[in-house]
């Protein structure tokens, strides 16, 4: 049922790249962005294995919403290498309210197509995403 | 299914004091007014002689039953309505709101609202513009069925959207989960949203409001023996070039409810300017001494306040304390059952899922004119973080702009409105005719 959605559309390239990240490991993340021409959530960027949760942030633009998948990995007290997949929407404080409005409205639409995600954060601000939030919800 | 044009929609908050209304796609509302309405009874203002030869002449209809007579005295009833109306004093005019305690008693004044923003205000013509209509979070399917009729019915919208307050609120500022504390006019309420729903059982109100605080200032001048003249009971006369000189007018026939309408409206002035969040719970043995603020009223007087300042927005904080107010007796026998903002932001959160709560925690948002009073933000999150449990990190959210904070429902319900992919979910004319008024509850969650 629908909840003041918006009704936006998801690509198929958008469900590929996240089905990738999840089965086959060949990305760390995946950055997401909602095209309003087009009426989808597309890709706008992806991350190499190799790269740092750093690099991640930096990919975020600073005055601007995105989607966001991140995959994990930590290990555990028992000492089991695990990963979980985390759901980021990054809506910063100081971005303009028409875009934290369709990112917010579009969000639950497209968070139900991504099966598989373990967790979901909502951050304002780079201290809600930080490493330490990530640690302490996964476990 | 409503299609949706290049037209664009029209988005209306009617609050418990004002009333916001414009176009959807526009940063702020164009026409704010307040939502009170000035009444006149025409059969009052007539004369003894000639109202008993009315009485006459409507002696058959009166036959009929009491339901014409009703009708027909509503029916001479006129209404003003907006601030220009209001601000001119008539005799015999009775100010008048639609809305206790947050449910609309008075659809006919409701109604005049709505005309007045669409005919005189915004200058449209409702049947061509969709309508998207702000509604408070734990409105009643009765209300929700009524104000859709009256929409469909008189003024033929092509379609319309209810949507809930906090909802709004919380899409606004880029969430679909938060806690939204929405301090109006009227009455707080607090709601907690949880993707794009509003949990009913969690949502909490309590008639502490704007206008509330603005009665108590109005009653802690009193005590100080400070009359607030209003406006129209008072005319500025030049006796000496550059030399001015008060003088007092005499309205015998003005209302009662008018003159502390007027009253009411400079109390609210004062408060706005001068009342600041205190940082500790108030008492009156450590703000005795500190320094007064002058204000200067609009009659040129000039009044001094000093731990009023910080006493009125406490009572947000701690109702208990309008006990301590001689003049506000008739609240002391329910204050002790109003609880303060920190203990109804904490009951809302705990009457949710556990999983949630952490969330909500962190991300309570405030709203609303009332919530833009100074240091409020600052105040909430250290009260919260005393009554919090240890692992939580609270958060208060408020939009740096004021503007932002009065109207954040407004601009919730304007960009919503004007978003394409928003398009397919407005409840339609045709929607309404086929299947009847009840399905507005599956329309607009």
């Amino acid at each position: 049922m629908s909840n003041a959605s918006s009704g936006m559309g998801v690509a198929d390239h958008s469900m590929n790249t996240f089905m990738q990240l999840k089965r086959k490991k060949v990305h760390r993340y995946v950055i997401f962005m909602i095209d309003e021409k087009t009426k989808e959530v597309v890709v706008e960027k992806t991350g190499d294995p190799g790269e740092s949760y750093d690099d991640f942030i930096a990919s975020l633009p600073d005055d601007d919403c995105r989607y966001a998948v991140y995959d994990f990995d930590f290990v555990t007290e028992e000492n089991c290498q695990k990963s979980k997949i985390f759901f980021i929407a990054w809506s910063p404080s100081i971005s303009r309210i028409r875009a934290k409005m369709l990112y917010a409205t579009s969000k639950s639409r497209f968070r139900r197509e991504l099966d598989g995600v373990h967790y979901e954060i909502q951050a304002t601000d780079p201290t809600e995403m930080d490493l330490d939030v990530l640690r302490d919800r996964a476990r | 299914m409503y299609g949706g044009d290049e037209v664009s929609a029209i988005v209306i908050d009617l609050g418990s004091h004002t009333c916001k209304a414009g176009y959807a796609g526009e940063d702020a509302p164009k026409a704010v007014f307040p939502s009170v309405v000035g009444s006149m009874d025409q059969i009052g203002a007539v004369d003894d002689l000639k109202s008993e030869k009315d009485s006459d002449s409507i002696s058959e209809p009166r036959n009929d039953g009491r339901q014409t007579e009703s009708d027909k005295e509503k029916s001479r009833r006129k209404l003003y309505v907006g601030s220009q109306a209001l601000g001119y004093r008539r005799d015999y005019m009775e100010v008048v709101s639609p809305i206790k305690d947050g449910i609309v008693v008075d659809w006919d004044i409701v109604d005049n609202i709505w005309d007045h923003a669409f005919r005189e205000r915004l200058l449209i013509d409702p049947k061509e513009h969709p309508m998207l209509l702000a509604e408070p979070s734990s409105n009643s399917a009765q209300q929700r069925e009524r104000t859709a009729e009256i929409m469909f019915e008189k003024y033929k919208v092509p379609a319309l959207f209810l949507a809930k307050n906090a909802v709004l609120t919380s899409f606004a500022s880029g969430r679909a989960t938060s806690l939204v504390v929405d301090s109006g006019g009227g009455s707080t309420t607090v709601a907690a949203v949880h993707d794009g729903y509003v949990l009913q059982k969690a949502v909490a109100t309590s008639p502490v409001g704007g206008e509330f605080l603005t009665e108590c200032m109005m009653k802690c001048l009193e005590n100080r023996g400070i009359v607030l003249r209003p406006r129209y009971s008072f005319k500025k006369k030049e006796g000496r070039p550059g030399e001015f000189q008060t003088v007092e007018l005499d309205f015998p026939n003005t209302t009662e409810s008018y003159k502390l309408y007027s009253q009411r409206v400079i109390a609210s002035d004062i408060k706005e300017c001068v009342c600041r969040v205190p940082d500790t719970p108030y008492d009156e043995s450590s703000y005795a001494n500190i320094p007064m603020t002058p204000y200067e009223l609009p009659d040129g007087q000039t009044i001094e306040i000093g731990a009023d300042r910080f006493k009125i927005p406490d009572i947000l904080f701690n109702p208990s304390i309008v006990q301590t107010i001689p003049g506000m007796e008739r609240f002391a026998e329910y204050a002790p059952s109003i609880r303060g903002l920190p203990q109804m932001v904490f009951e809302s959160i705990n009457k949710c899922d556990v999983d949630i709560r952490r969330e909500l925690f962190s991300s309570i948002l405030l709203a609303g004119g009332t919530a833009s009073m100074q240091q409020l933000k600052e105040r909430l999150e250290k009260d919260l973080i005393e009554v919090a449990p240890q692992a939580a990190r609270v958060k208060v959210l408020a939009s740096g702009n004021a503007t932002e904070r009065r109207f954040s429902v407004w601009i919730g319900g304007s960009i919503l409105a004007s978003l394409g992919s928003f398009q397919q979910m407005w409840f339609s004319k045709m929607e309404y005719e086929e299947h009847g008024v009840s399905y507005v509850q599956r329309k607009c969650p």
